[in-house]
């Protein structure tokens, strides 16, 4: 009985020693090289055969782990192996979705790399060509942080033409092709959204679109004119109709909703009669 | 002197074990597989067959240990030589204590034998004896001495397969006990957390033998880190051997 009492005294004791000591260590901070033993493995590739088969749940972890490390605010050189790392995921597991999005958001937010960002989609769509996700974000990164609305269009294309793909795409579609000024694209497009739209609100939107569309080719086409009437005769004409009886035009366009368009005969300007979003 | 017996003893019998050849061959494999790996990479290759020779020392030594450890005790009760033995004038915990020094000698020449070939190995690509990495192979032998600890109380009330089960999730449980750290953190402040803590300092943390990524890339280790877990490694040991004697002398064997 005395030896077991001993023996659960040394229990204890050990016990409270180790506890004590475990928490003495944690204080004490270890240099350590963060992501290191991630950065020497040259490639998702070979590190998936060392997974016996458990590739997606290595994806999981390196995922969670690179979320943690890109997370911490106090590694300033976090952001050198990047690309290394989310394309370490995306071998191990192509169709894990989250990581190429969430990664082009850190690209995009944390990194201010705009084209990063749309790599990083893009390699999710090349892995995964079924899935309209990546090219319709790229398209809208694209659109919205590089202005650059020929990328833009381009994405939103590839979007559209994935089955499963949203309506919107098609709309982000046809702005992007105005915005390019591809003026007969623009026009079908919108026209086709019109037609096949189910919502009223859907249908107001393209018809709004179809209406500054028609009113920016018309109001281009006789700003055109009214500077040829101004060579001419050296001053604009009093009213629009005067381009028709000067032999310059056929005929006066009206705007989408058949009405005519505002003329100031002083500056030439021509404009629609309601802003085209408030019809 | 009793226990001095019962290690050689055990010494003798477990490397007579086939098991612990073949895992000693795979071990070997793996630390020149190593080699095939470092072609794969671009840039630092002596990193690579750095990385993985310890790696495959730590993860075969782990192996050894827990294979040959939890069958040890559970042997001599099996063939019922443990009649013979606590018959003798001789303690029980004599008994386990020399069960437990006979398999760490084991290890030790096991260690020994894969250092060996692993230093082999590493000189082969930097043509220089890289004595640093017997710092990372000494705290790995902590960690294995903390293991057969672990198969020897196991071996002492389970079958070798429970045993080994058990001894292969503490070895798991230790080496991702750290990451409780980052959910304490986030468990708001209470009785719960409070649990959470206790929950931490009382799992094993193997990784506090963890010197590996130190001494491949060289970094300072501070000395109370080392000072301190050979101590927490020695502590833990006298913890569990504690406990198994515990067990092992109520245990009843008619």
């Amino acid at each position: 009985m005395r030896k077991n009492v001993s023996l659960i005294l040394i229990l204890c004791l050990s016990c409270l020693l180790f506890m004590g000591l475990k928490l003495e260590i944690d204080k004490v901070s270890r240099q350590k090289i963060p992501g290191s033993s991630i950065i020497y493995i040259p490639s998702g590739k070979y590190l998936k055969m060392v997974t016996f088969g458990f590739s997606s749940l290595m994806a999981d972890l390196v995922y969670i782990w690179a979320i943690q490390y890109f997370g911490n605010t106090t590694i300033p050189d976090k952001f050198d192996h990047f690309v290394h790392i989310f394309s370490i995921i995306s071998e191990l597991d192509p169709r894990y979705v989250d990581p190429y999005e969430v990664g082009a958001l850190i690209a995009l937010y944390d990194i201010k790399d705009v084209a990063l960002s749309i790599k990083l989609l893009d390699m999710g769509f090349a892995k995964n060509p079924d899935l309209w996700i990546f090219p319709l974000e790229a398209g809208h990164y694209a659109q919205l942080y590089k202005k650059d609305f020929p990328l833009a269009r381009e994405y939103y294309k590839k979007a559209m033409d994935i089955p499963g793909a949203p309506d919107i795409t098609k709309r982000l579609y046809a702005n992007a092709a105005f915005k390019v000024m591809d003026i007969k694209t623009a026009w079908e497009t919108w026209l086709e959204v019109y037609e096949t739209a189910k919502e009223e609100r859907v249908k107001k939107i393209a018809s709004n679109h179809l209406y500054n569309i028609k009113a920016t080719v018309d109001i281009r086409g006789l700003r055109s004119v009214l500077e040829k009437y101004k060579a001419k005769y050296g001053r604009y004409p009093d009213k629009l109709s005067g381009i028709v009886a000067a032999g310059l035009l056929l005929f006066i366009p009206k705007d989408y909703d058949n009405k005519d368009y505002v003329y100031d005969p002083k500056t030439g300007d021509v404009k629609t009669a309601v802003i085209p979003w408030k019809r | 002197m009793t226990i001095k017996v019962i290690a050689l003893n055990t010494f003798k019998e477990a490397v007579r074990d086939r098991i612990l050849y073949l895992l000693l061959f795979f071990a070997a494999l793996s630390i020149l597989v190593s080699r095939i790996l470092a072609l794969l990479t671009v840039g630092d290759r002596a990193k690579i067959i750095k990385d993985v020779g310890l790696a495959s020392i730590s993860f075969f030594g782990a192996l050894m240990a827990i294979l040959i450890g939890t069958g040890l005790v559970y042997k001599e009760i099996e063939k019922r030589t443990i009649f013979t033995l606590i018959s003798k004038p001789m303690r029980r915990h004599e008994f386990l204590l020399g069960k437990f020094f006979g398999l760490v000698l084991t290890l030790l020449v096991m260690l020994a034998l894969m250092s060996v070939i692993f230093l082999a190995l590493v000189f082969f690509h930097t043509f220089s004896v890289e004595w640093k990495m017997l710092l990372a192979i000494l705290y790995i032998f902590i960690e294995l001495i903390l293991i057969t600890a672990v198969a020897i109380l196991f071996s002492s009330f389970s079958t070798p397969i429970l045993s080994s089960l058990f001894s292969l999730c503490f070895y798991l449980i230790g080496h991702f006990s750290w990451s409780l750290e980052t959910l304490i953190k986030k468990i708001p402040a209470g009785i719960l957390k409070v649990m959470a803590q206790i929950v931490y300092t009382i799992l094993p943390d193997l990784e506090n033998f963890n010197f590996k990524a130190e001494v491949v890339h060289g970094l300072t280790i501070p000395p109370q880190v080392l000072l301190y877990s050979a101590a927490y490694g020695f502590l833990y040991t006298v913890f569990i051997l504690s406990l198994a004697i515990l067990v092992f002398r109520r245990r009843d064997f008619i």
